[in-house]
């Protein structure tokens, strides 16, 4: 009784092997499997057995029966992918149904990962206004009327007293007057200057960061920035800071970095010098405090900023700023 | 500003490479831009021998040589009366730079073909002497390049000199500084001059009637002095950094003036009437003759040097040419001025006239620094002019202002740099750039410098300037590199930065690309956007300084920015466009004196929907795409109470009517969606079908929700019931779903559009629209009998709301 339950399962397992269409293998299930199949009838059959065999003929069956008819389903699928692909499937290669994608400009990336690096470090994100008041953009920043410090930025006038913000520094002071210390912002957006060739564009974007608070020094400054630097580019960019001019910081400092494109060995980006000027800083200017009523003897800090345009130009290996406001679709594709 | 470091070497013994000085100048602040060897024009000025001298055929005085180069022997014309046969000397070849500006080329001399030059010592700019060619010694060899052959080097340093260090806008000032770095000793040239007498207080008087323009004026007189070439060794001075000889007085002030920093003006004293000098103000109206023989307009502010009659020059910052030294000269007054640096820079910047000495007086100069310049010019100027100074000098200094010393704190110094200097470390950089350090004020004060700037650092008026020195040249890269202590008090985004970042990634998801356009527009964009005369979009910011005419405004729309992207996109063959931008628009306001600036989305889509593949055939886009493109991106933002609802013809002017729609929500208008106008898209010089959209970010973030609540998923089926209706065409759909909602009870859920049809079998001027009701009870399944009276009285209502019939 056992070997013959499982020889019929055999047997049919032999059949199913040797099944060439879905029609064969559903006849063989019906065979076996159906209403009147051979496992069907001996499964009835089992009530007649002695008692104490029923429960494991029963069970032994019950589980055959079920093997069989997985595997008649699987050879079913067999059957229908073996035969779809014999008779040709479809050409994968065929490009898929397009589905929308745009893209984000690469100034708008490299703004916010700039944006993203300080923001994890602590600073909070100011906005302001692009077009913007002399007081703000100049006065207030320790460049007075007449002095000569206002030609190292080409300015566009729309009255005597109101122009077009020439760096986002103007969000200092903004900041300052708002809040009493400690400030911790960085400050992204677009600026202008007239002026236009291959490296300049008469808009183009600035990030500025401050920070003022007890006992904030130059090295925090030289810390701030060293990190930045190094997430923005690698851990291998090395910085080099230097006096500089900048009339609302003091002491004030350039700040090159290793030149990414020839690893400060000297090349046509870094004009052989083997680095690159990306950043302006400097300790906040006494001045400002007391132009925003801030306790100067108290507090101090520092301010930094830098073009995102020329960063993206570096990131990107682009040679000429304009293309970035040319709007070219075969550009923007490629960010 | 160019430095040689030959002329450097007159006041500091430089023990670096020229590359190492480069670096260390570079540290402490002074940006070196280039180094460039001074003597690179000689690059292409061989020793030659001449070979053979023949006579010129057309010409008596010039002889026709043949010169060996070294590596050929080439033909040359000259005239040089001392030419040998076998003698050495300097041949140029084409395409060398003479000192004078001449450019060698290859040249035929009435006949004959010249290949090269035999130059003299005055033409190589190495010497005075212009009466023959240069004979080298025979020693050299032939074919070397002349300045290495005679040993010729010098570098010269291009310095970018920031606006605060006008000290160092001089040969001296630059030598201070590398003396600091190397810790050695400069050394002052002779600025004594002994006066037997006082005889020029006889001869010539000054009197300054505008102190506040003119706080010190100093004068010297010279006489019998000859105008003639400067000796070599000016000329060779004056040329390592740039500068053109032109006679020996010019030359000499030049010359102090890069020396020492003070600029220097020399009157032919013969030409001033009366003998004198009287500095005062322009009369407003007033034209003066400058030297570069250009009249010029001057107002009431403007500083004059004028004589017993007449203007002679403008105050520092251009003579006249009505004083010049002339060929002629015997007698010059000399003026070494202090001027107030904004006066001079309100003066060049109204004349739009910029001069070496007006850049150093607007950055200001050494007020202490006049009597020595006046004296060194002087000596030099007797010396190379055969003529004598006359006794004493005269010194006016109304605006006499007394030193002003600095109290500095070492501990504040380390606490603003980061650093552990010593008192006596920040005396020591002090002192090394000639910083006094006054006695101890109190014997406990340990801490406190009492220190005095030298009158050349007119920068220096606060301790935190004195700190900078400090930090300068005890190294920026030496102070240690440290962290603040950030508090964990950071802010969320704002609402704006946050909206702004969503919009950027769901336009990306739309397929749109982000495009940056400049802010700028044209000052008719108004016109060329048909915008209404009371729209306040033709309320330009105007720029007083634009760079070009289409940049000459701040822009009050985005959409021209896109129409020019996609105009500019169209010319590179690119036809199929979808572009937004978000970015800030303009609105002039009267009644303030800044504009209002409005954060806008603007989107774009031109060309197809599907590019033709082999999934189907093209198709171009149509409304219903950018539309779809706001419903989506509103939805997203789950700002969902929105209509959209015909923009009136009269409101249509960059969209064509008919075509358009405004946005609303919450009663304001968010913007509009629409076809752009077909004048519109010609003053573009477009031909193809553009859609747009345009949505205000100030009207929009009022309705964004700080938070959502939500709500239970239906835990029962749904039945999906149909309606189809004929209606006028004009009849708005919107219309009948609002209609088929209203009123009517919890059951139903939804209605949604499924076809509108129009064409036969409808009627002309109808169409059918079929909609699909959804009804769901959150109680229990819903059976078929529960739904049908809803059904049909929503189908009642909608055929007798809009006198709709229902399908044959």
């Amino acid at each position: 009784m056992d070997n013959s339950i499982d020889q019929i399962y055999q047997e049919a397992l032999q059949e199913l092997k040797a099944a060439a269409d879905r029609q064969t293998v559903e006849d063989i299930r019906v065979r076996y499997l159906g209403r009147k199949g051979i496992i069907t009838q001996f499964l009835r059959n089992i009530s007649k057995l002695p008692a104490d065999q029923r429960p494991a003929a029963g069970k032994q069956a019950n589980q055959l029966k079920n093997l069989l008819d997985e595997a008649c389903q699987e050879t079913t699928h067999n059957l229908e992918t073996v035969g779809e692909t014999a008779a040709g499937g479809i050409d994968v290669s065929l490009p898929g149904r397009p589905a929308p994608c745009g893209s984000l400009h690469p100034i708008t990336q490299i703004n916010q990962r700039i944006c993203d690096i300080f923001t994890q470090m602590g600073f909070d994100i100011a906005e302001g206004p692009e077009v913007e008041l002399d007081y703000y953009n100049f006065e207030a920043l320790n460049f007075p009327k007449d002095h000569p410090a206002r030609d190292m930025q080409d300015t566009f006038f729309v009255s005597d007293d109101v122009v077009l913000r020439t760096h986002t520094s103007p969000l200092q002071i903004r900041t300052m007057e708002k809040q009493p210390p400690p400030v911790r912002i960085i400050m992204p957006g677009k600026v202008y200057r007239c002026d236009s060739d291959l490296t300049h564009t008469p808009m183009f974007h600035q990030v500025e960061g401050l920070l003022v608070d007890e006992n904030i020094s130059f090295g925090d400054l030289k810390g701030t920035l060293t990190a930045f630097v190094h997430q923005m580019f690698d851990e291998q960019t090395s910085l080099r800071f230097r006096p500089g001019f900048f009339p609302f910081t003091e002491p004030s400092a350039e700040v090159d970095i290793l030149c990414v494109m020839c690893r400060g060995k000297g090349c046509r980006v870094c004009s052989r010098t083997g680095w690159l000027e990306i950043l302006g800083s400097g300790m906040v200017h006494p001045a400002l405090y007391e132009n925003v009523g801030y306790d100067a003897d108290r507090y101090t800090g520092f301010a930094f900023g830098m073009g995102v345009d020329r960063i993206a130009m570096l990131k990107f290996g682009i040679d000429d700023i304009r293309k970035f406001f040319e709007n070219d679709i075969r550009f923007l594709s490629q960010f | 500003m160019k430095v040689s470091l030959s002329w450097l070497n007159d006041y500091v013994n430089i023990e670096m490479a020229p590359s190492d000085l480069a670096e260390a100048l570079t540290m402490v602040g002074l940006e070196i831009e280039s180094v460039s060897e001074r003597y690179r024009y000689l690059d292409t000025v061989y020793v030659g021998r001449i070979e053979e001298i023949g006579p010129h055929p057309n010409a008596d005085k010039l002889h026709l040589c043949r010169v060996d180069t070294g590596r050929e022997q080439i033909s040359v014309v000259c005239g040089a009366p001392n030419a040998e046969i076998g003698m050495l000397s300097p041949i140029a070849l084409p395409g060398t730079e003479f000192p004078d500006g001449f450019v060698l080329e290859k040249n035929v001399i009435r006949g004959q073909t010249s290949a090269g030059m035999l130059c003299s010592e005055g033409e190589l700019g190495l010497g005075d002497d212009r009466s023959g060619i240069m004979s080298l010694d025979p020693s050299l060899s032939v074919g070397d390049q002349l300045a290495s052959a005679l040993g010729l080097s010098d570098t010269v340093f291009e310095i970018e000199i920031t606006p605060n260090r006008p000290d160092c806008l001089s040969v001296i000032g630059v030598a201070r500084e590398i003396a600091a770095i190397q810790n050695s000793r400069l050394t002052y040239p002779d600025f004594k001059l002994e006066d037997k007498d006082n005889s020029i207080s006889r001869q010539t008087s000054i009197k300054i009637e505008a102190p506040d323009h003119c706080p010190r004026y100093v004068a010297r007189l010279l006489e019998d002095i000859q105008i003639k070439p400067s000796p070599f060794w000016l000329q060779e001075r004056l040329l390592s950094v740039g500068l053109r000889p032109i006679n020996n007085i010019v030359d000499v002030t030049n010359f102090v003036l890069m020396e020492t920093g003070q600029p220097l003006h020399a009157f032919d004293f013969d030409r001033l009437s009366e003998n004198r000098i009287v500095v005062r103000t322009a009369n407003k109206g007033e034209t003066f003759i400058t030297l570069d023989q250009k009249e010029r307009f001057l107002d009431a502010e403007m500083l004059m040097i004028c004589d017993g009659a007449k203007a002679v020059a403008i105050g520092g910052v251009m003579g006249g040419l009505n004083s010049e030294i002339e060929d002629d000269t015997t007698r010059v007054l000399l003026e070494s001025a202090y001027f107030n640096p904004v006066s001079i820079r309100r003066t060049t910047k109204q004349l739009g006239l910029g001069t070496d000495a007006a850049y150093r007086f607007e950055r200001g100069v050494d007020p202490g620094g006049t009597i020595t310049a006046a004296n060194r010019a002087a000596k030099l100027m007797a010396e190379v002019s055969g003529g004598r100074a006359v006794g004493g000098l005269i010194d006016e200094y109304p605006g006499r202002q007394s030193v002003k010393s600095l109290k500095l704190s070492t501990q504040k110094t380390n606490r603003l740099l980061g650093t552990r200097l010593q008192r006596k470390q920040i005396e020591n950089l002090l002192k090394s750039i000639e910083f006094t350090i006054g006695q101890k004020t109190a014997a406990k004060d340990k801490d406190t410098l009492v220190v005095t700037p030298p009158s050349f650092r007119v920068d220096i008026s606060r301790p935190e300037d004195l700190m900078e020195e400090v930090a300068r040249l005890f190294g920026y890269n030496n102070i240690p590199t440290t962290f603040p202590q950030m508090p964990a008090t950071g802010r969320l985004s704002t609402k704006e930065i946050n909206l702004r970042n969503r919009t950027r990634l769901l336009m990306n998801g739309f397929g749109f690309r982000e495009a940056i356009n400049y802010s700028f527009a044209h000052r008719q964009s108004g016109d060329h956007l048909r915008l209404k005369a009371a729209d306040p979009r033709r309320q330009l910011v105007n720029i007083l300084n634009p760079l070009t005419e289409d940049q000459a405004a701040m822009r009050t729309s985005l959409v021209p920015g896109l129409l020019q992207t996609a105009h500019y996109n169209f010319a590179q063959q690119i036809k199929n466009l979808r572009i937004f931008e978000i970015g800030k628009i303009f609105i002039d306001e009267t009644s303030q004196q800044l504009p209002t600036e409005n954060e806008v989305l603007a989107g774009l889509w031109t060309g197809s929907r599907y590019e033709a593949s082999w999934h189907g055939h093209e198709a171009q886009c149509d409304f219903y795409d950018i539309k779809g493109v706001v419903e989506a991106f509103l939805n997203a933002l789950q700002i969902n109470d929105v209509q959209f609802s015909r923009l009136p013809e009269n409101e249509c002017t960059y969209t064509r009517p008919g075509y358009s729609a405004q946005i609303l929500g919450n009663q304001t208008r968010l913007g509009l969606v629409g076809q752009l106008h077909p004048q519109v898209l010609a003053n573009f010089d477009l031909a193809q079908a553009a859609f747009l959209f345009e949505l205000n970010f100030d009207n929009l973030i009022p309705l964004l929700k700080d938070t959502t609540v939500s709500r239970p998923t239906p835990k029962f089926p749904a039945i999906f019931r149909d309606i189809t209706i004929i209606v006028n065409t004009a009849l708005e759909t919107r219309e009948i779903i609002s209609t088929a909602l209203k009123q009517s009870p919890e059951l139903v859920e939804d209605v949604r559009l499924l076809s509108v049809f129009e064409g036969t079998p409808i009627a002309p001027g109808n169409k059918s629209v079929s909609l699909r009701v959804t009804y769901r009870s959150p109680q229990k399944t819903l059976e078929d009998e529960a739904v049908t009276p809803i059904h049909q009285s929503i189908a009642d209502r909608l055929v007798k709301t809009f006198n709709a019939s229902l399908p044959a």
